[in-house]
C-alpha cells in the first residue's frame, strides 16, 4: 500500500494528501467519477489501475472535460476534474460559469500549481488570476488549502458539497499547521497566529510566508497576528469583519494577482462595513512573469518572500508608507 | 399537395411554427428563424413515437434525455412542451415576460428541459456526460442532442465528438441543423464546415443524413434508434431552411432574430394557415 493510510499525514506530499484521499472515497462510492485533461500524478497511478471504470483522461480538452463532468452529475456522478489551474480555469471559464455555477452541479475542479509554482514555465502555467475570475461565479466555493492535512479534508468536503468547489492544489511538502484531519473547513478560516498590532489575512501557500514574516517581525517587537482564509468563497464575513474591526492594521498576502484576488474580496468587504482601519495589500504585480526561475526566486523578485513580506510590513507600520 | 404536407405530423408542425410566430410577435424578440429551421425535428422527435417521455414526471429516471444544444430555437422547443403538458399553454403567451418561467434560453426550472442553454458548444459534451452516466448505472435511456450547424463552429463542439466516439456512446444520438446559416453570413461564406457529414464520420460517429422538413425521412434515419447495433454515437445531419414556412423568411440571415412586423405576422401566419387547409382539403 503506498497510500497515506501507512504514512504520517506530515511525511505527505500535499498533492498526493488530495488524490489518496479522493481514491479512498472512490473505493466506496462507485458514483465518485475523476477525470483528467491528460495530467498525471504518482498518486493517481492507483486510482488509475484499481478503478478505471472511475477515472476518465478526456485528453488536452478542458472545456469538454467540463461539460461532460455536467452531464455526468445530472446523472447522479459526484465528479472531480482535474488540470493545471489555468487551463481548468480560465480556458473552460464559460463551461464552468454556464454548466456548473448556472446549473449548481456537484462538480470540483482541481486546480494544480498555485500562484507561481510552476515557476520558470512562465506566464502560460502560473495561476495569478484564478481567483479573481472564480470568486465571481454565483454558488461556487473556493478552497486553498495550506498543508496536507487541510488538503485531504478539503476531498471530503467537497464529497459532501452540492454545488461546484474549486479546489487550489499545491505539490510538494509543506509544513503542517493542522492536526485535525477532520477538520471542518466550514468556518473557512482559522487563527494560526495570536498577535495584536497587526492582522495578515492570508491563504494557501503564503500563510506560511506570512507565519515566517511574523516571527521576523516578532523581533522587531511587532506582535502580529496570521489568519489563515482557507475558503476565499464564500468568506465568512461576519467573522472577517468582526476581526478587521477590531484590527489596528490589515495587511494581505496572497499569490495572486493585486486585481481581484484575497486583498479585494477583503477590501470589498471592509468597504461595505465601513470600517477604517488601515489596510495593506501584498501580492503579484498587475503584469505576466516571464522570469525563468523558481517560485521562491520570483518571490523574491515580487517581494513576497517572508524578508520582504517583513520589511514591507514594518516601513508601513514604522513609517506609515512603503518604499516601491 | 406533396408528400412532405400529407404526412400526419405536418399538421402538428406548422401549428408549433404558428404558435412560434405568435410568441415572438407578443414578445417583439426571438429567433424565428432557427426555430423554424429545426420545428419539423422537434415534431419528428416529440410526436413520432421517438423520444420516451412523460409530462406529468419531468424527472421520471427512465426519460431519454433530450438537449437543445441550440438554445436560442428555444421558441419551437417551448411551444411543443407546453403543447405536450410539461406547462399550461398559457406560459407561451407571457413569454420573455417577468413573471414567465420561458426565458430566451432555455433552463432547468423549465418543466421539460434538461439542461441549461445558449451558449452554444456546451450542449454534446453534457449529453455525452448524461450518456455515458447510464451506462455506467445500466440505464436503459437514450440521450438526444440538437445542434446547429453555426454552432459546429465552436471547437468544443468536436472536443465532446471525439469523446462520444472514443467511449462508444452508441446511445448518443446528436442532430444538426443543417440549414447552412449563422447569424451574419452564410456558412459557406464564413467557415469551411462542408463536407459536414464526412467530417463527423471522420470523428468516429454513424453518419445519416436527412432532408430535415421530411417527416418520413426523418423517422426514417431515427426509427431504429434503440436497436442500433453500432458501437458509434449516431449523427443525423439534417438539411434544412432557415426560416422554413414562410416565404418572405426562408433561407434570409435577417430572419435570425428579426422580429415580423405586424402585417407580417399576418402574411406568415396566413402561410402557415394556407398550408394547413391545403393538408385538410
Amino acid at each position: 500500500m503506498n497510500g497515506t493510510e501507512c504514512m504520517k499525514i506530515s511525511d505527505v506530499d500535499t498533492r498526493d494528501a488530495f488524490f489518496d484521499e479522493l481514491f479512498r472515497m472512490a473505493r466506496v462510492d462507485r458514483n465518485v467519477i475523476f477525470m483528467t485533461a491528460d495530467m498525471g500524478a504518482f498518486s493517481l497511478e492507483r486510482f488509475k489501475q484499481n478503478l478505471p471504470e472511475q477515472y476518465i483522461n478526456v485528453g488536452v480538452a478542458e472545456q469538454n472535460m467540463v461539460s461532460v463532468a455536467a452531464g455526468l452529475a445530472l446523472g447522479g456522478k459526484n465528479v472531480f476534474i482535474y488540470s493545471i489551474v489555468p487551463f481548468v480555469t480560465l480556458r473552460c471559464y464559460e463551461q464552468i460559469k454556464v454548466d456548473l455555477s448556472g446549473m449548481n452541479l456537484p462538480v470540483t475542479i482541481i486546480g494544480i500549481g498555485a500562484g507561481v509554482m510552476y515557476g520558470g514555465d512562465g506566464p502560460t502555467h502560473h495561476a495569478l488570476h484564478d481567483i479573481a475570475v472564480m470568486r465571481t461565479l454565483p454558488g461556487m466555493t473556493i478552497i486553498n488549502p495550506t498543508d496536507s492535512v487541510l488538503t485531504e479534508a478539503s476531498v471530503r468536503w467537497a464529497y459532501n458539497h452540492p454545488g461546484p468547489v474549486y479546489i487550489r492544489l499545491e505539490k510538494g511538502k509543506l509544513p503542517l499547521l493542522y492536526d485535525d484531519r477532520n477538520h471542518d473547513l466550514q468556518k473557512g478560516w482559522s487563527e494560526v497566529r495570536e498577535g495584536q498590532d497587526v492582522v495578515i489575512f492570508s491563504t494557501g501557500f503564503m500563510v506560511h510566508t506570512a507565519l515566517k514574516a511574523a516571527e521576523s517581525l516578532a523581533r522587531e517587537g511587532l506582535s502580529v497576528r496570521v489568519i489563515d482564509v482557507f475558503k476565499v468563497k464564500p468568506l465568512n464575513e461576519p467573522d472577517l469583519i468582526d476581526m478587521m474591526l477590531r484590527a489596528e492594521r490589515i495587511v494581505t498576502l496572497e499569490e495572486n494577482s493585486l486585481i481581484g484576488g484575497l486583498g479585494t474580496a477583503l477590501a470589498e468587504i471592509r468597504a461595505d462595513a465601513g470600517c477604517g482601519v488601515p489596510m495593506k495589500r501584498l501580492a503579484c504585480p498587475d503584469s505576466h512573469c516571464t522570469i525563468p526561475s523558481s517560485r521562491d526566486s520570483i518571490h523574491r523578485h515580487y517581494r513576497l518572500d517572508a524578508d520582504h513580506v517583513a520589511e514591507r510590513v514594518l516601513n508601513w507600520v514604522r513609517n506609515n508608507r512603503e518604499t516601491a | 399537395m406533396t408528400e412532405k404536407t400529407n404526412h400526419p405530423l405536418f399538421r402538428k408542425a406548422q401549428n408549433i411554427r404558428i404558435k412560434t410566430l405568435e410568441m415572438i410577435a407578443r414578445a417583439r424578440k426571438g429567433h424565428i428563424g432557427g426555430s423554424f429551421s429545426c420545428t419539423d425535428i422537434l415534431v419528428a422527435l416529440y410526436y413520432g413515437g421517438i423520444l420516451k417521455f412523460d409530462p406529468q414526471k419531468p424527472a421520471w429516471p427512465d426519460r431519454d434525455r433530450f438537449i437543445l444544444s441550440k438554445g436560442h430555437s428555444c421558441e419551437a422547443l417551448y411551444a411543443i412542451l407546453a403543447d405536450c403538458g410539461f406547462f399550461p399553454e398559457e406560459e407561451l403567451s407571457r413569454y420573455q415576460q417577468p413573471d414567465c418561467i420561458l426565458g430566451g434560453h432555455p433552463d432547468r426550472s423549465i418543466p421539460g428541459i434538461e439542461a441549461d442553454t445558449g451558449s452554444l458548444g456546451h450542449g454534446l459534451g453534457i449529453g455525452a456526460g448524461l450518456a455515458l452516466s447510464a451506462r455506467m448505472d445500466g440505464a436503459g435511456f437514450l440521450t438526444f442532442v440538437l445542434l446547429g450547424d453555426g454552432e459546429c463552429c465552436e471547437g468544443a463542439v468536436w472536443e465532446s465528438a471525439m469523446f462520444a466516439a472514443q467511449h462508444h456512446l452508441s446511445h448518443l444520438i446528436a442532430v444538426v441543423d443543417h440549414n447552412k446559416m449563422c447569424v451574419t453570413d452564410r456558412l459557406e461564406d464564413c467557415a469551411a464546415m462542408e463536407p459536414l457529414a464526412e467530417k463527423w464520420s471522420a470523428f468516429g460517429w454513424e453518419v445519416r443524413e436527412a432532408d430535415g422538413h421530411d417527416f418520413c425521412q426523418l423517422l426514417s434515419v431515427l426509427g431504429d434508434v434503440r436497436q442500433r447495433s453500432s458501437r458509434k454515437p449516431l449523427m443525423i445531419v439534417a438539411h434544412t431552411v432557415k426560416g422554413k414556412g414562410v416565404s418572405f423568411m426562408e433561407s434570409r440571415l435577417e430572419w435570425h432574430h428579426g422580429v415580423p412586423k405586424e402585417a407580417q405576422v399576418e402574411q406568415a401566419r396566413t402561410e402557415l394557415e394556407e398550408l394547413l387547409n391545403c393538408e385538410r382539403n
